[in-house]
Parts: structure tokens; sequence; C-alpha cells
């Protein structure tokens, strides 16, 4: 066989199609995006087939231009054309799956049906004669448990057989007066196309589907003769065009099923029923969807089995930090190097600049596999849909949709898994929205940064930690409802119908390959963004001008002739600090552009410059944030967090010292207000990165970032305002802004929504 | 004829007429609420229902519900 074949898997939502997928590929498989739009394309070679590959089109009930998904799946079928069409049918569900397959066969490419379930029909007592089925659909049928992974090598034999035999025809006809303006419409404007193509052409054109009509670009006059013939139909059977053709296909296949299918038991509960009357009961739902929720919490993020607490995914990222991020990258990669005899400036770049970064996001990875494992259990098994239908009366208060909840929990790991899992939000506006406000959660790596504000000014307290995840959700519910009064976001709230699958026991297959498929893109993500941005900040505070000379200020610093003491003077000057805290980082590239940058923060009671680099450091990792003060206030020994932890009071004094000075004795004040900032900002580069391409546009990026550091700075404004008016000394004018924006947010908070809450349906 | 989120808990009803937007009535039509077809009200949680349609479950809001005539 010398010629390549293409397969197009294509099948309901839940209908087993990645599990046939997987079945079918086993490893060799390419993960992308469909061109232009965020819907997950798979590609992959059949086992065992040289030239056979299989592309998975998205889940789809019909082939209408209404969905992305659905648009993306057609316009492959139809601008590709693949040899054949592997429709995958849920036989439990035959009705409703068939539905897609009328429309399918009507594309004139073959067809081959893979009839998945069938053992499961067979334990309920019903039977379906596939031999019937096959000849009346005018395809050949398989039967297949793509779980089992049975049938699977048939059904590739059976693709390969009907990509070189005939082009499936369709087997059904419309009602009379229907295919009367069939006939006139494939006779006028659709016959110069392929034969076998006319009749989806023509179809399509009764409809009125104008993605189908934009293609055709049929003439004004043609249009105006067919629309007759559209009316005609539509008077005599008293319903619009596209709901005739939908109920006659209903209508085609309640017929077929009665030659082909044998019920046993009608109305009768199953076991999946049984357990949605429990979990989601009106009472119980809520409670049992906390437990669940604090069981996934609990065990991929919670407290360290090592201490007593049952989160493995802690334990394990704790370890991989300890081992991974310090003992082998930071520390192992200097003494080889060192060994190597390679120059401290690059040592310092590769050991404590790439590796370090690299490191610190690589020790989240076992955490993240945890917490990625445990929400595909839930998906494979049947329950994240129902999370996102509990939860959605609740959501769509503020304006985010049900799907919204698990974005948001995955970000009190991590940001960038979190913006990622706002792709199951089909609704555009939804999704932009969730991927606007989810990183406003505290993620782990903010956990440290929260630890040394409430350390070193609150003396360990534990409500700072507490009244972060507060803030968190609240800056979610508030910029939930402020945004969804704007003109962007207004409108109405995406109509809620969603199909849930039938409980089953989870795959662990599906499950592990899920966890390594999120994980892998999660380490490709934060991989890349973490390099590059490391070496950009490592660069800003390696070098510098000194004195008239550029370079390495550690170097130029040792260099008496350099830095004179006139010199240094002039440095104490320009960064407001004594002469002998005069440090090279003080003339560092960062320090420089830190410095006139912290005016932004004055209002804010931090404007100093090393918050301000602190800030800036941040946007690497949250993390650095420590690290950067473990630099910048212990001058005597570098290594940042760590020594950090361990002389703690020392330098937590020397912050709490410093924090008092510069905001002119309300040291607390001002780093409460440093750490609203830096929770609510922009997030990490690697989650801005993943904003990016969830967004997949420049203009939206921009205003979610533009929007998470305007709030931000509004809300740390407002504190700190307003809390000096208690503390004693306020700024009668910042006072008075404070008054007009804090009263602004509540007139936008409880303003009426302009257009209706209801949906226009 | 009424709307679907006055139908009593597991009664099985037949669709008389679904209403709505185009794109709205399209999508309800395509995941099995045609008319003629039964609709059976599984469970209701603040207004949403989980409702049978052809063989499968599905969870559709107060406000949708509202545009399925039965």
């Amino acid at each position: 066989m010398d010629k390549q074949i293409r397969i197009a898997l294509a099948g309901n939502p839940n209908s087993g199609k990645t599990t046939l997928f997987n079945a079918l590929t086993g490893t060799q498989q390419f993960v992308g995006n469909w061109p232009g739009v965020t819907v997950e394309k798979k590609e992959g070679r059949v086992r065992g087939q040289k030239d056979v590959n299989v592309t998975d089109l998205p889940g789809i009930y019909s082939l209408s231009p209404y969905t992305l998904e659905e648009v993306v799946a057609r316009n492959y079928l139809i601008e590709e054309r693949p040899d054949v069409i592997l429709n995958i049918v849920d036989a439990t569900n035959l009705e409703r799956n068939l539905y897609l397959t009328t429309q399918l066969v009507e594309l004139g490419i073959p067809v081959v049906i893979a009839l998945n379930m069938m053992d499961l029909v067979k334990k309920n007592g019903d039977s379906i004669n596939v031999e019937e089925l096959s000849r009346e659909l005018g395809c050949r049928i398989v039967e297949i448990s793509a779980l089992k992974g049975d049938g699977v090598d048939e059904v590739v034999s059976a693709c390969v057989e009907a990509a070189n035999g005939t082009k499936t025809v369709p087997q059904h006809s419309f009602s009379g007066s229907v295919e009367h303006a069939l006939a006139h419409i494939e006779e006028s404007a659709v016959h110069d196309l392929p034969e076998e193509q006319q009749r989806w052409y023509a179809i399509k054109i009764f409809e009125r589907d104008d993605k189908a009509l934009a293609r055709l670009d049929l003439p004004e006059k043609t249009l105006a003769h067919i629309e007759e013939d559209i009316k005609a139909a539509e008077k005599e059977l008293d319903d619009d065009a596209e709901s005739i053709i939908t109920n006659e296909r209903y209508v085609y296949i309640a017929n077929l099923m009665k030659g082909c299918y044998k019920k046993k038991n009608k109305g009768e509960l199953t076991v999946s029923d049984k357990i949605d009357k429990i979990v989601t009961n009106r009472i119980l739902a809520l409670p049992i969807f906390a437990l669940v929720m604090f069981l996934v919490y609990a065990l991929a993020m919670g407290k360290s089995i090592s201490d007593g607490g049952i989160a493995i995914g802690t334990f394990l990222t704790d370890t991989a930090n300890d081992v991974l991020g310090d003992a082998w990258l930071k520390e192992g990669s200097r003494a080889i190097l060192e060994g190597w005899g390679v120059a401290p400036w690059l040592i310092g770049l590769i050991s404590d600049g790439i590796l370090a970064g690299v490191g610190a996001v690589l020790g989240f990875v076992p955490q993240m596999l945890v917490l990625f494992f445990m929400l595909c259990l839930l998906e494979d098994c049947g329950y994240m849909a129902r999370i996102a239908f509990i939860m959605d009366r609740i959501f769509r208060r503020f304006g985010l949709s049900g799907k919204s909840f698990i974005p948001m929990l995955v970000a009190t790991g991590c940001g960038i898994p979190g913006v990622m899992a706002s792709r199951t939000i089909e609704n555009e506006r939804d999704r932009r929205m969730t991927i606007t406000t989810t990183t406003f959660m505290p993620c782990g790596a903010k956990l440290p940064v929260i630890g040394l504000i409430a350390g070193a000014l609150f003396g360990g307290s534990t409500w700072v930690a507490t009244s972060a995840y507060f803030i968190g959700i609240a800056a979610i519910v508030v910029s939930g409802i402020m945004l969804k009064k704007t003109k962007m976001f207004a409108g109405d709230p995406a109509p809620f119908v969603m199909e849930l699958p039938a409980y089953h026991a989870p795959a662990m297959g599906n499950v592990l390959r899920g966890t390594w498929e999120r994980g892998w893109s999660f380490i490709k993500r934060a991989g890349t963004v973490i390099v590059l941005s490391s070496i950009i900040i490592w660069f800003l505070t390696s070098f510098g001008p000194v004195n008239g000379r550029f370079g390495m200020v550690d170097e130029l610093y040792e260099d008496e002739t350099v830095v004179t003491e006139e010199y240094v003077a002039s440095v104490s000057e320009r960064m407001g600090i004594p002469e002998d805290e005069v440090e090279p980082m003080d003339d560092s590239i960062l320090a420089r552009v830190a410095q006139p940058v912290s005016v932004i923060f004055k209002p804010l009671g931090f404007g100093d410059w090393k918050p301000t680099v602190a800030t800036v450091t941040g946007l690497v990792a949250k993390e650095n944030v420590v690290g950067t003060f473990g630099v910048l206030y212990a001058y005597d020994d570098q290594d940042g967090e760590e020594e950090l932890e361990e002389n703690g009071d020392q330098i937590w004094d020397k912050v709490a010292e410093d924090y008092r000075d510069f905001s002119g004795g309300h040291g607390k004040l001002a780093a409460y207000s440093f750490l609203l900032f830096n929770l609510l900002c922009a997030p990490c580069f690697a989650a801005i990165g993943a904003i990016k391409r969830e967004m997949n546009s420049r203009k939206w990026t921009w205003f979610a970032i533009g929007y998470q550091c305007g709030f931000a700075w509004v809300t740390a404004f407002i504190v700190w305002q307003l809390g000096r008016l208690f503390a004693g000394g306020a700024n009668v004018i910042g006072l008075v802004l404070a008054v007009v924006l804090l009263g602004l947010f509540i007139w936008q908070l409880f303003k009426p929504y302009k257009e209706a809450r209801t949906l226009k349906v | 004829m009424m709307p679907l989120i006055l139908a009593n808990n597991g009664e099985e009803n037949i669709i008389r007429k679904v209403g709505g937007s185009a794109d709205v009535k399209k999508h309800l039509e395509d995941m099995g609420f045609v008319a003629g077809g039964t609709v059976t009200v599984l469970n209701t949680i603040n207004g949403n229902l989980i409702v049978k349609v052809k063989e499968s479950r599905v969870a559709i809001s107060r406000e949708m519900a509202g545009k399925i005539m039965i």
C-alpha cells in the first residue's frame, strides 16, 4: 500500500472517542491546537500501520455552525476531505448519536461506524440488529469496546477497506417538499461541485447556513430563486428550514430504531441515576462537593505527610525542591562548573539564574501531577460535569459559569494550569473573564511571600495567610460583578446545557495519560518562559554602569579606582541610603530603573526601590519576591530563601525596620499594602504566557494584565490611604482620592445591570 | 403547553415545542430536545434541572429549560 490513509475520528462528547483514539494510536500522538482557535487538536499514527494516520475531531453533536468545535470539525471535513470518517457511536445512546451519523454520511466521504459499549447494551438485556442497521445506514459497522480494546483491529482494517472502496451514499431522504426544494438547489446552485459533495451543500443551503453560503458565494439571482423554494417548504411544513431538517432526521432515526433496536425494560433508573439522586441532591450536593474538594486539596496541596498531614503532593514537592532544586540544580551545577573552571559570571548565570529559576518551577511538578491525577480521576468517573452543574447557580450570581470553579481550584496550586483549565469553558466571554480573574487566587508560589510579610511584620500571625485566600476570592467575586457590568463583558449569561456522562469506574490508562499530558504541557510552558525571564532578570541585576564604566557590578566594585569615595557618596545620595550600605547591586540596571519606577508605589506606601525590585522579580516567579528580599537585605550571604528562613529574625527585623522608615512609621500597613499588590497584580511570566495562549489575542492578554495590575494598585491604594486615617497621619489628597475610588467600586458593584440578566433565548 | 421547569420529577413528558433564538434552539435540538421526543426531569437543584432526553442525562439551567415547552 503506497497511499497514506487519513482517518478522521468523529463522535459525540462522552462517546468514548478519546479512549478509542488512545487505543488506535498508543503513544504515537501529537497534541496541538486547531489553527487560530484554542480547541485542542490531536493527531496520531495508527499502531502497527505505517501509512494510516488518524485525526481526532472535537466531540460534537451536530455539524451545525454554532459552536467552535462544530465549525472546527466540519471545516476539517469539508476542506481536508479525509479518506474515511470513523464515527464512534455510543450504543447505549443510539438515537442521539445517530443524529450526527446522518449528517456525516451526507458529506460524500466513506464512513465506518465503531459501535461502542455494545457490552453494556447486552448487559441491560437490550439488543441491536447490527446487520440491519448497517444496511439501513449504508455503511460498515464494527462492534467495539474502546475501554477493553476489543474490536480495534477490525475497525482499522474496515477503515482501510472503506478508504479504498466507494463513498458512502446517504440512505435517508426527507419529506416530499424538502426533497423537492433540495432537488432545485442541487440543480441551480451546486451542480458544478463534485457529485458526492452536492447533497451536503444542498442541505446546508436549504438550512440557510451562512458559513456554507459564504463558502459557495452564489449569485444574488440564484439565491432569490432558492429562497422561494425554501419558503414554500417552510410554509407547507409550518416550521423554519433548519428545524424541519433536524426534526426529519430524528423521525428517520426513530423509524430506524424501531426496526433494529429491542429494549428490554423502559424507564427504570440506572445505577448512575441513583448515584445522582444523592450526589446532586438539593441538600447533600454542596456538602459532598465540599468534602471531595477538601480531599483533593488536602492530598495535593495541604499539610505534607512529613508534617503529619495527608498531602502526598506537598511532600513530593518539598522533597523535589530540596533535592532537585537546591542540591542538584543549583549547588550541584555550581560545583561541576567550578570544577571545569568556567568563568564565575557564567556560573552565576547558569546556576543562580537559569537553573535556580527552572528548579523553582520544576519543584512544583510533583504537586501538580498529584493534583492533575485527581482532577483527571474526577473527570473520568463523571463527577467533574456535576461540579460545574452544582456550582453554576452560585457562580452565575457574579457573572461566571460553574465551569470557572475548576480553574480557580487549580490556581490555588499554580496559576499556569489554572489558566489552562479554563479551556473547558465554551463561552468565550466566560472564558476570558475566568482567565482574567483566576490568578487572583494565592498560588503555591505566593505562599512564601505571605509567610515573609506575616513573619516579618505581623509576628507570624495566621490571619494574614487566611486573609490572603479571602482577598483572592473577594477579588474574583468583585471583579466578576464589576466586569460583567462593563461593555466588554455585558450581556446574557451563557446558557447552561451540558451532558452528564454516566458514572463509571475510571480507566487508569486514560487518567494517567491525561495527567501526563497536562503535566508535560505545564513543564514545557513554565520551563521555556522561566529560562528566558531568568536570564533577563539575572542580567539586569548583575550588570550596570559604575562610575562611567559598564560591566558586572560585583567585579567593578572590587576596583577601587572605579568606585571612589565620591562615587559611593553620589550613589548613596541617589538611592537615599547611608554610604556604608551602598552595594554593588545599587548600580545594577534593575536598581537604576526601579528607583524612578518606585514612584508608582509611593501612593501605596512602599515607594522604595527594594520592594519595587522585589515586585519586578516576582514577575519571574512569585517566590522570587522572598529571594530578592533575601538578597537585598542579607548583604553578607546572598543565598536567598534558605538563608532567609535560617537567619529569619535578623533579616525580618531589617525588613520591618526598613518598612517603618520609608513608610513614615506605618510599617505594618505598608507591608500589608505591598502584600495586597503582589497577590493581585499580574502573575509570573509563565502564567502570563499561559494567559496569552489561552486568550489567543494580544489585545485580551494586555487587557487581563492591565486589569490585574490596575485592580491591585487601586485596592492597595485604598487600603493604604484609608488605613492611615485610622493609624493617624492621613494625606488629605490621598484620602479624598481613596474615598472616591472606593465609592466608584461600590457604585459599580451595586448599580443595576444595564441589560436584562435573564437569558435572551 | 407549559415550560419544562414546571414538570414534576420522574414524569415522562412529550416535548411540544422548542423555542429561543436560532442558535440556542438548534443547540437544544442537536442535543436531543426535539418536538415529539420525550423528556423526564430526574432532579432539580436551585432551579437548574437534570433531565433525561433520548438516553442521555443533560444538566440544563432554568433559563434554558424555560424555552422547552411540554
